[in-house]
């Protein structure tokens, strides 16, 4: 079997030259793929003071739903430590959705409860924010909660949503803007 | 005539299949034709349809057969409006086709019993007092060239793509280079067929992706200067989206050929990463000593819209990290995976969705700027 430093040798010459860029046209730090993918917006306050979350609306239409970098229970001393899906009637993260229609995914309205973050013994509620289909949950956060304290605008995210179009257009509205959300919390 | 003869040897022998009205036309046609046309009839290349249709004596049938028949009649002329073209037509054993609703009338007409038969029918039937509608048409079976593409253009897709009347992307791999095999076959019409896919922003490079061109009616089939006539032309076109090479006339099993590769098959690919930290001279023994390295990949974000929810397990075969002078956190990573990797995902992750990913394994943030395919690894159009 080749050996990969053959194999990635015997790209020709001219197949190398197309590969390689001109290390002027790259940009210091480039868009994540957050940024290039995804429509960001935020949603201060949500039912209450501090509860700020975050909505991350691909061009698909999903929404990707977590917690804002000014989240309160983000700011608690010690961090989240504890993450629980279990709210209300049921476990967020027991449900299975199947096929291209996704069914059994369960439809919630913005201010269905999703989970329950735990953060120096007070618990926060976060909410759907957007009315849509459960998708997913992000259950690596039963495991460990520190991603939400670590990247909770990436790998700590807390949940997928799919609204229908007419429900999407309703939200927007209320909802802010990255800029007019660092404008709001003073971030700039 | 079952029930009157039924105990006779002679007809058990003769009578055990029905002979629709076809085949007897059929056989009674084709020695006439045979000698008009001077030629022999058989399972040749080029067709000759005769459609005899009689709307009143359909109706009427249709009207005496029991209802829930007739639901079946409609939902199989749906179903069969979704089908995959492959499948469009059913064949009998004589590989003819009929068509749908001719197939169902056999099966009902099959199912029922002697005595339900012989209370809906007589025997003989009532005379006819209009003529059938006779149309002629006459094609050639598809032909096939196939050959591998390169796609040096991130604004192509590879098939046509068209929302709400507007195109997406400015061209495609399919209309580029269809159209131009269809035009020199002097076809009616194309069918583009791909070993894989790759998205438009991503470019098809190094040997190139296998492909075939389904072209229907052909009335120029090519020959090798043909076949290389089309290849200069979607060569020298001005824009240089697309490249050919390879090109044949191929025979209608390279397609089943070209699909049994498709799931088993290895691919190699050269991504443009950037990473939140200086790039170390151990990350690159550490990238080169991972060999057939197992992740897992839920359905990326992307496209989980209209694709399932699902864990799917792949295989990373092996990578290697080459460095660009001039950067230290920017670098080329070549990779070989398993067929239906995502390799976006595999670099920056999809939320930690992806597992592990680049940046779970160098322990940082990766970004991926760029993607080319750089080997599809199939014994195909090689």
């Amino acid at each position: 079997m080749e050996g990969t430093e053959d194999a990635a040798q015997t790209l020709d010459e001219e197949l190398r030259s197309l590969l390689l860029p001109d290390p002027r046209d790259l940009p210091p730090i480039p868009p994540s793929s957050v940024e290039s993918n995804f429509a960001r917006y935020f949603a201060p306050d949500l039912l209450k003071p501090g509860h700020d979350q975050y909505v991350y609306r691909h061009a698909n239409g999903l929404c990707v739903i977590g917690l804002a970098p000014t989240h309160i229970a983000l700011k608690e001393e010690g961090g989240v430590t504890a993450v629980d899906f279990n709210v209300g009637k049921s476990d967020r993260s027991e449900m299975k959705v199947t096929g291209k229609r996704k069914r059994n995914a369960q439809h919630f309205e913005s201010n269905t409860a999703l989970c329950k973050v735990c953060a120096n013994g007070t618990f926060y509620v976060v909410r759907c924010c957007v009315k849509g289909s459960l998708l997913e949950v992000n259950n690596r956060l039963i495991k460990q909660p520190d991603l939400l304290n670590s990247s909770a605008d990436r790998e700590g995210y807390i949940a997928i949503i799919m609204p229908k179009p007419s429900d999407w257009l309703k939200i927007k509205d209320s909802l802010l803007s990255y800029e007019e959300y660092n404008k709001l919390r003073g971030l700039c | 005539m079952k029930r009157k003869y039924e105990s006779e040897e002679w007809f058990k022998d003769k009578f055990s299949g029905q002979m629709s009205i076809k085949e007897a036309l059929r056989v009674l046609l084709s020695t006439p034709l045979e000698n008009h046309m001077n030629v022999k009839s058989g399972v040749h290349s080029f067709r000759v349809r005769l459609t005899y249709t009689h709307s009143e004596a359909l109706r009427k049938l249709q009207d005496r057969l029991p209802n829930n028949r007739r639901r079946d009649l409609v939902t199989v002329n749906n179903g069969n409006n979704l089908a995959d073209s492959h499948e469009r037509t059913v064949r009998n054993g004589d590989n003819h086709s009929q068509s749908e609703s001719d197939s169902v009338i056999n099966r009902t007409l099959d199912s029922m019993s002697d005595h339900a038969f012989c209370e809906l029918f007589q025997l003989p039937p009532a005379k006819a007092f209009k003529p059938c509608q006779l149309t002629i048409t006459c094609c050639r079976v598809p032909i096939y060239i196939g050959g591998r593409y390169l796609k040096f253009s991130r604004k192509v897709s590879q098939s046509r793509w068209i929302i709400d009347d507007e195109r997406m992307g400015e061209a495609s791999v399919e209309e580029l280079v269809g159209e131009k095999v269809c035009l020199i076959c002097r076809g009616d019409d194309y069918k583009f067929h791909a070993a894989g896919r790759e998205d438009i922003d991503v470019r098809m490079l190094g040997s190139g992706r296998p492909f075939l061109v389904e072209v229907s009616n052909s009335r120029s089939v090519p020959s090798v200067v043909g076949v290389q006539q089309i290849t200069e032309e979607i060569n020298n076109s001005e824009q240089k989206y697309v490249r050919v090479r390879n090109l044949k006339l191929v025979d209608s099993e390279a397609w089943a050929l070209m699909r049994e590769g498709e799931a088993e098959k290895q691919k190699q690919y050269a991504a443009l990463v950037w990473i939140s930290r200086p790039l170390m001279e151990d990350d690159l023994k550490n990238i080169s000593s991972i060999k057939e390295m197992e992740i897992l990949q839920r359905t990326p974000i992307r496209v989980l819209h209209r694709r399932s929810p699902l864990e799917r397990k792949r295989v990373i075969h092996w990578m290697m990290v080459e460095n660009i002078t001039g950067s230290c956190q920017y670098f080329l990573l070549h990779l070989c995976t398993q067929a239906g990797t995502y390799i976006k995902e595999f670099v920056h992750g999809d939320l930690g969705r992806t597992h592990p990913s680049l940046g779970s394994i160098l322990g940082c943030r990766a970004e991926i700027l760029q993607l080319d395919v750089t080997d599809v690894k199939m014994d195909c159009f090689d």
